[in-house]
């Protein structure tokens, strides 16, 4: 199989970047796209080029470290699936690849296809968990949750992190991201009596973290990796309403 | 003034513009009567809301609500783009977003400049008294209908005020669901129901409009 990469290679954040293009033959269908730049990366090495730069760390789509834009869409061609689990199959021989960083100002590009996500790190320091010490496993049964209750909490629990939602937003907006950390907690009874403090000071690092307002395109849940869906901003929204006007 | 407070009052606003558009499209249907029982009956309900106190406030209301409406959609576009930074080079947006929710600034835009000239056709010549003198029915009431009559069967005007009606109703149709999410409705199935109703309330709403000049036009 043979592909043309354009990538986008930036030598530091205050650098000027640009697209440029790698015809690469040898590549085989079952190679996942990391893959792909890991063979290309090593033709690089053989020409004593400098090799592209990129993030991966798990590649079974559970730690969030990887992610780009290819082919004008965050992680890919696929709906909800992370850049480690797109194959080349999901290409035809001959195709152009477009590879770009994640593009937000709140996310720099540190180099090549690497952008710094720790404004994420900074909301999730804000509250994005209890308090109290848990000490050793507790009796399951001590506080009883309904089950619809677990599950929901479970279901934003999923976000790995990885800032496709902020890639994919016009408005670079962090809202799934930071929704899904807080309504994962304040759901359940062990996170509702810090409830109003996180909710507060995480949205307040969203902002001054510089990411924009949530406008509901959808695209978000549309690319999120852990299918959160966009149900979870609005829920964020009603809490938010509530801690200001009822305390 | 933070996300919520910007985001929030744009929500609210647009909710409170999507009922009077409601009530704007139901008197409008008088028009489509015949010319006897429109002009008497359209004259006299424009008469009544004129003279009503309630709808003088709900008036004052309404500009404001459009004036908020803007300023802070172009706030918050604005602040949108600084923290966008540089765009991607491709963007295949349309594969996991709708057009009309990727565009609401130019949409709204485009409302906005027919608002102003719908305003500069009725309001400023009925209201402020500007341009050519409006003369009254048999009943004494000020000829709304015969402005309208006249504008409507200026094809240029009918054509301009028909199709204007397509950015409004794709903008209703995102707005009015991405609403009612910024102000916190997140019930799941609510959600797939206030999707269809905004679809519904778009299309009502922008053939409604859209298709009552064009019948004017041919009357």
């Amino acid at each position: 199989m043979k592909v043309t990469f354009k990538i986008w290679r930036q030598e530091q954040s205050d650098a000027k970047g640009a697209l440029k293009s790698y015809e690469i033959d040898g590549l085989s269908e079952d190679m996942s796209f990391l893959e792909a730049l890991d063979f290309l990366n090593e033709s690089l090495v053989l020409k004593n080029e400098k090799v592209i730069a990129f993030e991966s760390d798990c590649r079974e789509g559970i730690c969030g470290s990887c992610g780009v834009f290819i082919n004008g869409r965050a992680h890919g061609p696929h709906d909800n699936m992370a850049t480690c689990q797109v194959h080349m199959r999901s290409f035809k021989d001959g195709d152009t690849i477009v590879v770009e960083p994640w593009r937000a100002g709140a996310f720099p590009i540190v180099k090549d296809l690497v952008v710094d996500r720790s404004a994420f790190d900074r909301i999730i320091e804000q509250g994005a968990y209890i308090t109290a010490k848990t000490g050793t496993a507790a009796e399951a049964n001590a506080i009883l949750i309904p089950k619809e209750v677990a599950d929901s909490s479970m279901d934003v629990a999923a976000c790995i992190g990885c800032g496709a939602c902020v890639a994919t937003c016009k408005n670079a907006s962090a809202a799934l991201f930071v929704s899904a950390k807080i309504n994962h907690l304040n759901k359940l009874p062990q996170g509702q009596p810090e409830g109003h403090k996180r909710l507060l000071e995480m949205t307040t690092q969203m902002e001054l973290e510089n990411f924009g307002s949530c406008t509901f395109t959808a695209a978000c849940e549309m690319e999120c990796p852990a299918e959160i869906s966009i149900s979870s901003i609005a829920e964020m929204n009603a809490r938010y309403i509530k801690a200001k006007f009822f305390g | 003034m933070n996300l919520f407070f910007r985001k929030s009052i744009v929500a609210a606003t647009g909710l409170f513009l999507c009922i009077f558009l409601m009530v704007h499209v139901s008197a409008n249907i008088i028009l489509v009567f015949p010319e006897a029982t429109a002009r008497s009956l359209y004259n006299a309900y424009s008469t009544t809301l004129r003279e009503s106190m309630l709808i003088s406030i709900v008036a004052y209301l309404l500009y404001l609500s459009i004036i908020f409406h803007v300023v802070y959609a172009g706030i918050i576009t604005y602040k949108n783009r600084n923290s966008k930074g540089v765009q991607n080079t491709i963007n295949h947006n349309k594969e996991n977003s709708s057009w009309a929710s990727q565009n609401m600034g130019v949409l709204g835009m485009l409302i906005l400049i027919f608002i102003i000239i719908h305003l500069v056709n009725f309001w400023a010549r009925v209201k402020l008294g500007i341009g050519e003198t409006v003369g009254t029915d048999m009943a004494g009431n000020i000829d709304v209908y015969e402005v309208t009559f006249t504008l409507f069967h200026n094809p240029y005007y009918v054509l301009f005020y028909s199709i204007l009606m397509l950015p409004l109703g794709f903008h209703l149709h995102h707005g009015l669901k991405s609403a009612f999410k910024t102000l916190g409705f997140y019930h799941k199935k609510g959600l797939s129901v206030l999707a269809k109703i905004s679809l519904i309330y778009a299309l009502i709403l922008s053939v409604g409009f859209g298709i009552i000049p064009i019948i004017v036009y041919f009357k």
